[in-house]
Order: structure tokens, then sequence, then C-alpha cells
């Protein structure tokens, strides 16, 4: 088949991308160029104005807060959750189904009541206090809730799944056959975890990162409930501008300041992490 | 399964869904209502007007009168009835969005208390009647305030005692939280001057401190569990958190109170007016809108239910507003026009 | 030396699913509370369970984000393998392109992508409902479907495909018998948390169902003003109940295929 013919298959694929994708981003763009009116309504007229909002200090601060959650949340899961998949992979394959169809039942959940859930335990007058105060380990309740770091795990538990499911299809079609050579050869097995196992499964920490880190970015309500509207994230942020702020255009121009912000990190990690493997699922 | 039968087997579903879509065309003999889910309008209520009357009504559920803005004015024809607070009527009255109401289809239009008529987004109440009445208030628990150490609390101004570290749950919105500080200082809600603005700001950011929590949905839930003594929330989840715990008690405070009207109104483009003139006339009977009001803990605007609400509601201060109460409530016009800075500010305050 | 590991992962993988399901039982137990709020336990009882059945709207809107869900994962998959299919053929700077446009979608904020579907969605007068629904849910589903397929073909050998085209199969062939089969547990272990995804959607949801179809988180976002009732624990746990059953017996059915061979 000659070139132009095997880039026809992918006609198909970039048509609906283009149009699903392409159109509402071009309306958003032309959107943060424009103005608001008193009641709120559009208005047909060039600004610069709301660029200029998205780049005031308090808002940037904002921006650093939900990378900084979304980075840590990254590190999060992929300590939690490489080991999770790696155990899991390594299940004959009757358990390792159940494994993983136990890892996502959870997120059938609506993610509301389990945002709900963590506060029921957390909470001063939580299960986990009760708990504590109980056997005597503390004579008051520890205050857990509405911290950056109650986000962080709300946040992390939400979007565990996707990392344990991306570091699981690359640890599942490992070829064992490398792991028996390197110890044939007299490594041992921290040895051959960290020179074999790791870069092979690079693709599978790149991808679930990538997974993560996007969603964790702009998470609309969980870090909110979880840090009791006490540190501020870009997904409430550009949901309250949008809905009652009433400011469509600001919201268009933060949400694009997002998308920089995401392709910016991305294409760092991607690029690096491409260094190491040279053969990472982003190359 | 391969392939080809997979992709022919969603091209059948979605052909079978668009179908399915299009059939919900509107029909004769139904209405379709927009507003806040849950039991906003209760469902019971809505049962009895099909069974009475044999039409069937939709409910569509959202969660902001943003979004009713959004979906209204993208298929006007597809919805007959709205429900939206006060300043949303004065949007889509002003972008002509709503029918003129015809009172001679409703008689019991006439048992709507007349001084919740005529206000601001509805000067001659052509286009919008009250249905649900709320004012923002404090919920205290006075007990705990003064095991604090802090004099007990009557005005916003005790909210800044420094006894109250983490003690206080606000409603996550800037308009309000601006509303407390500016009311503490004596001006008005929707204040532009620049001075003003700039000593509200600084007075805001001293209260930080003392807030454990901004939550909108379920401030109530803080002061039951007992992790705030102190919240400045709406009157129907005060109800909840006074039903829950009786030692938590409303404070009017003296500085005045930001009032909301949930108004029905109808779409310039409703598919089926006169459906949606017989449903209004149905929720507007006394002891149907005695029931509404009971069951959703807001302030019913249909005086002719008085005689039908049960008595632990007449005796509810919250529910029952007085009259002093409700002289001393303003609503929040115009704010529009300050909102930027206002979000600004109060993202500054929340990050500090 | 490998039984201490084998114990050490059976210790991690149950400490993990405690912390798991932690929040899920919370969950469960909410809905046996006596009370509206959870914030004060007050007894017992099953009048959730028992209102649960009364109510039309939320079994309605349970039925429908069923619907959409399925639909979603089933539109998902075949897209999203097709994308990573197609991603073999392609010359490099198309690929890279097809990449660039997938994760497009899972960066963009939801409410701005939502507001942006419902304008265009409307220009093209298509119907909002179960189809809008499953065509912008499928939007953010189809990159999970692509990047779990791509990590499967990552580490598939050329040479493999060449042979085959050599041997004189067709295109179609070795699609079908070499790299389909290669990827199918990553398309099932990514429609699955497609099903999730959709399950879970609010934002786009609200923008996109039309004035018949609530999906059940609108629904219970939209309880939110007048207070989410543990009703909706009730349901949640039923539909735990439901999955836990399915899962079992799929066990047991394999359990009873493997005694049989």
């Amino acid at each position: 088949m000659s070139t132009w013919k095997r880039n026809l298959l992918a006609a198909p694929v970039l048509l609906w991308i283009g149009l699903l994708v392409g159109v509402p981003m071009v309306l958003v763009v032309a959107l943060s160029f424009l103005s608001r009116d008193n009641l709120g309504n559009i208005v047909y007229q060039f600004t610069l104005d709301n660029y200029r909002r998205v780049l005031d200090p308090i808002y940037l601060r904002v921006f650093w807060n939900s990378l900084l959650l979304a980075l840590l949340t990254g590190v999060i899961t992929l300590l939690i959750g490489y080991p999770v998949a790696y155990i899991s992979a390594n299940l004959p394959p009757r358990r390792r189904a159940l494994a993983l169809g136990l890892i996502m039942l959870p997120f059938w959940i609506s993610s509301l009541l389990r945002t709900y859930g963590w506060m029921i335990l957390l909470g001063n007058t939580g299960l986990i206090n009760n708990l504590l105060l109980a056997l005597g380990i503390v004579d008051r309740p520890l205050p857990m809730m509405y911290k950056f770091g109650t986000s962080l795990v709300g946040t992390a538990y939400m979007l565990l799944p996707f990392m344990v499911v991306a570091v699981f299809n690359s640890v599942d079609k490992l070829d064992r056959s490398l792991l028996e050579a390197s110890y044939d050869l007299g490594a041992s097995r921290r040895q051959t975890f960290f020179h074999i196992t790791i870069p092979l499964t690079l693709p599978g920490i790149v991808g679930g990162f990538t997974l993560v880190f996007i969603p964790a970015l702009g998470l609309y309500f969980v870090s909110d409930l979880l840090g009791g509207g006490n540190t501020v994230f870009l997904g409430n942020l550009i949901h309250t501008m949008a809905t009652r702020g009433r400011n469509r255009p600001l919201a268009a121009a933060f949400s694009l300041g997002m998308v920089a912000l995401a392709l910016l990190v991305l294409s760092l990690y991607w690029k690096v992490s491409k260094d190491k493997s040279g053969e990472a699922l982003f190359q | 399964m391969n392939r080809k039968s997979a992709v022919l087997l969603i091209a059948a579903a979605l052909v079978f869904a668009a179908a399915a879509a299009a059939g919900a065309q509107a029909r004769p003999g139904e209405i379709t209502l927009m507003t806040w889910g849950g039991d906003f309008v209760p469902r019971a209520i809505i049962e009895e007007f099909e069974k009475e009357t044999g039409i069937k009504v939709h409910y569509k559920e959202v969660t902001s009168n943003e979004d009713m803005q959004s979906l209204l004015e993208a298929n006007p024809d597809q919805y007959d009835l709205i429900i939206c607070t006060d300043y949303m009527v004065d949007i889509l009255r002003q972008n002509g969005m709503l029918e003129v109401l015809d009172k001679s289809q409703m008689p019991n239009y006439s048992n709507i208390n007349p001084v919740y008529l005529n206000k601001y987004y509805d000067p001659e109440s052509e286009y919008a009647i009250p249905y649900a009445i709320s004012i923002s208030l404090l919920l205290v628990n006075q007990e705990e305030v003064e095991r604090l150490g802090a004099k007990p609390i009557t005005t916003y101004s005790d909210l800044w005692q420094p006894e109250l570290r983490s003690k206080v749950v606000v409603v996550d919105w800037s308009v309000e939280i601006m509303g407390i500080v500016l009311k503490s200082l004596g001006y008005e809600y929707n204040e532009t001057d620049p001075a003003k603005v700039a000593e509200a700001r600084e007075k805001l950011f001293a209260l930080k401190p003392n807030i454990v929590r901004f939550e909108t949905n379920t401030p109530e839930d803080s002061l039951i569990n007992g992790e705030a003594v102190a919240g400045f929330m709406y009157s129907n989840q005060a109800v909840k958190g006074n039903a829950a715990d009786p030692r938590l008690q409303p404070v009017f405070p003296t500085e005045g109170m930001p009032i909301f009207m949930d108004c029905w109104v109808m779409s310039k483009a409703a598919p089926n007016k006169e459906g949606a003139y017989q449903f209004l006339d149905f929720i507007m009977r006394p002891e149907i809108a005695a029931e509404i009001a009971d069951i959703t803990k807001f302030t019913t605007p249909n005086k002719a239910a008085e005689p039908f609400l049960p008595e632990d509601y007449r005796n509810n201060p919250m529910l029952n507003l007085p009259d002093e109460v409700v002289e001393n409530t303003s609503f929040y016009i115009g704010v529009d026009k300050v909102l930027v800075e206002y979000e600004h500010i109060y993202t500054e305050f929340k990050l500090r | 030396m490998k039984a201490k590991t084998r114990g050490f992962g059976t210790v991690y993988l149950s400490l993990f699913f405690v912390f798991l399901y932690l929040p899920v039982l919370s969950v469960v137990l909410y809905s046996f509370n006596a009370s509206r709020s959870t914030a004060q336990w007050t007894g017992w009882t099953l009048d959730w369970y028992r209102q649960l059945f009364s109510d039309r709207a939320i079994v309605e809107a349970f039925r429908v984000s069923i619907v959409v869900a399925l639909l979603t994962a089933l539109l998902s998959a075949v897209l999203g393998t097709f994308a990573a299919v197609i991603s073999l053929w392609v010359t490099s700077r198309m690929k890279t392109a097809i990449q660039g446009m997938m994760i497009l979608p899972l960066i963009v904020p939801e409410v701005a992508l939502g507001v942006s579907l419902l304008f265009f969605f409307n220009a093209m007068r298509l119907p909002f409902g179960v189809l809008t629904l499953v065509l912008s849910h499928s939007l953010f589903c189809v990159p999970y479907v692509y990047i779990m397929v791509r990590l499967r073909l990552q580490e598939i050998d050329r040479s493999i495909l060449e042979s085959a085209l050599d041997l004189g199969a067709s295109t179609w062939q070795m699609v079908r018998t070499i790299i389909l089969p290669l990827v199918a547990p990553s398309i099932v272990t990514a429609a699955l948390l497609c099903l999730a995804m959709s399950l879970d959607d609010v934002i786009i949801s609200t923008y996109m169902s039309g004035p018949r179809s609530t999906t059940l988180p609108v629904h219970v976002f939209s309880m939110m003003r007048v207070g989410v009732t543990p009703k909706v624990n009730a349901l949640c746990t039923l539909i735990l109940i439901g999955t836990f059953f399915i899962i079992g017996l799929s066990q047991l059915i394999t359990n009873k295929r493997r005694f049989a061979k």
C-alpha cells in the first residue's frame, strides 16, 4: 500500500475526533477572546482581558496547587498501584481475573458517594476517630479533614484503577523468560526488578501516569469536598466560573490555560521517559 | 464476535437511540419541567397531578440556574416550566425567553401573598410566580460558643472573635461571603466603590483563620458533628440542622440578610402551555402548596396555605419568617457587574 | 524465597483491598442509617430500600445510565481499538497526529467540552438524549481504550506481521488471527473502565441529556440542593451486590469449565 493510502485508513478516526473535539476546541478558543455583558451574556467583542486574568498571580497559585496535586497523585498512585498490578498479573489466570474485577468494582459506585464515604471515615466523629478513641490511642479526635492531604488521598483513590490497569497490561505481556534468564545469570531479584522489569513495563507506567495526571489536574468535586474548600483547585474554579460565576469567556481562557499546562508537563514527561527506555508509549 | 458485526451492532444501536430520542418530541398531554432534582418539586405531588389530569409530567433535573439557562436557550421548545432563582428570572426575562403568564387561566394565583410580588426581577409580576423562599442566616450552637469563651453570636461581626478559630462553616460562594462582610460594615451587597471594596477585602481576610470549611450543600452537617459551632447557610439547611440537633438555633443577624425567591416561569416557546397552566394552578392550591412547603422545607409564598401547614412548620421562625426578619432582608441585585472582582478577592481569601 | 514473596504479595493485596473497600463499606453502612444526613448515626433502618423501589425517577435514571454506559463501552472499544491497530500501518507523522488528538478530549475541562458540545450538537439538530450522551461519553472513553490497546501492541513483533503477509495472509486475516487475540484482554479491561467512567460522568451528561433522559449521576447531583438521600446509598449497595454476584458467577463458570477439561 502506498503511504497516503495507508494514512487514509486513519480517516474515520481523524474525522470522528476532529468533529467532536476539534469543533468544540475552536469554540472554546474563540470564546476565550470574547467579552460578557452585565447579564453574563456573551458579547462579540474581541478582548485579551480574560488572558490577563489567567496570568494574575492569585490565579497562577491555583494552577500551581492543581499541578502539585496532579503530580503527587501520579506518584502516589504509581507507588500504590504498581505493586498491586504486578502482584495481580502474576496470579494464576482465574484469580487474576477475580483480582482485576475486585479492583474495578468500587468504581461502579458514584464517586460522589465514595467521597462522602471518605468523609464518614475521616471526620471528627468519623469511624476512624471513633475507633482510635475507643482504643485509647488518642484522647481527642485527630483532625484529618479539610487539608491538602485529604484532597490528595481522595484524588489518588478515585484515579487508582487507571494506573493499576495500565501497569497490569504492561506486566501481563512481560516475557517471563527474560526474568528467568536474568536469574540464571546470577542477578538478584532486586537487580532483575530494577534492570529488567521496570524498563520493560515503562510504557505501562507512562500510560498510567498520563491517565492519572490529566484527570487529577481538573477533577471537579472530590478535591474540594475533602479539602473543605481551603485550597482552590482548577477544576472547581473553572466550573464555578462557567456556571454561577456566569463568565464563560473567562472559563474558556482558564480551560485553555489548563490544556497548555497539561501539554507542557506531559511533553516533558514523555521526553524524559522516552530517553530512558527508548520505547515508551508516546514515541 | 468479529469487528464487522460489532460495527454493525453499534451502528444499529445508535440509529435506534437516535430514533428513540427523535420519538421524544413533545406530545399533547405531556409537560416538561426543569429545575433542581430530588424533591424540589415533590414526586408525590406530581403523581397526584398526573392521576387527576392525565397529563404526564417529565421532570428534567439540573444542578444550577446556569445549567437551566444553557439548556433552555439551546432548546426553548423542549421545556414548558422552569423554577429558577430571582436573578435568573431577571436574566431570562431580559433575554426574551419567558412567556407573559395569563393569570385568568390560574384562579389559584390569588392565593399568592402580594408581599412577594412585583419584585425587581419581574416589576409588574408578569412572568414569574414565587414558589419557594429562603434566606441566608446563621445557625449557632450557643452552648459550644460559650464553652469556647466567646460571647454569644447575634451579628455577623461576632464571627470574627478569635475564640472561634476553625469553628465556623460557610457556604462556598463569593457573593455570599462578600455579602457578610459588606453588611457587617454597613454597606450594600453590590458595592462597587473601590475604597469600600478594599475595606471589605481586608476585613474578609481577617475571617480566614476562623473558617474550618467552605461547603454549599450540607454545611449543617459540620454543626451536627461538632466540627463547627456556627455556620452561615440557607434557611432550608438550617431547618435540617435544627431538626437533627435542637441545640442548633437560628440567629438572624441584625445587619441584614439576603433573600432568595425561586419562581416558576414559562418558556416563551413552551410546547404545552395549556397543560403548564393547569399544573401551575394545581400547585397553588392551598393544601398542595402546604404539602410542598412541608416536604421541601422552604418558606411558602402561598398565603392561603397557612392554615394547612403543620404546627411545627408554623412555629418555626426559619420557615414561617417573622415580619421583622423579612423586612431586614434584601436581594442580591446587580451583583453581576462586580462578580469578577468579588470572585478574585474570594479566591485570594480561600488561598490564605 | 518464592513462598515468602508470595506471602508478601497476598498481604499487600489484602491491605490494598481494605483501603479500596473502606469508603465503599461506609457507603453501604449508611444506606441503613435512619438519619438522612451522613453527619450522624441515629439507628438502623430498611426504609431507604423500601423507598427506593417505589421511586420511579431513580430507577429510570439508573436504566438510562446503564444503557448509555453499555453503548458507550461498545462504541469506545471499537473506535479505540480501530485507532490503535491503524497506528501500525500509518506513517509515523500520522501516528503522532492521532496520539495528540487522542489526548485532547482528556485535557479539556469537562464543562468547556459540555457547553461547546451543547452548541455544536444543537447546530447539527441532533436530538438530545441517549444518542448525544453516548457520543459525548465515548469522546473521553476512546482515548483510554486506545492507550490500553497500544500498550499491548507495543511489543508486537513487526517481523511476525511481515512474514504473515509474505505467507499470503490478507491484512484482515492478520488482524483477526494475530492482533485481535493479542489485544483482547486490554479491550475488555478498558471497556470495563469505560463503563465505570460513563456511569459516573455528571458534568457533560448535564448538558447532553435531553428533557426526557436524566442519568443517575445527574439525578444524584441535582439532589444536592435539597439533600442527597440514603436512597442513593441503597441503590449503590444493590449495584455492588449485583456485580459481586456476577463476578462470583463467572468464577463459578470458569471453575466448572476447568474441571470439565
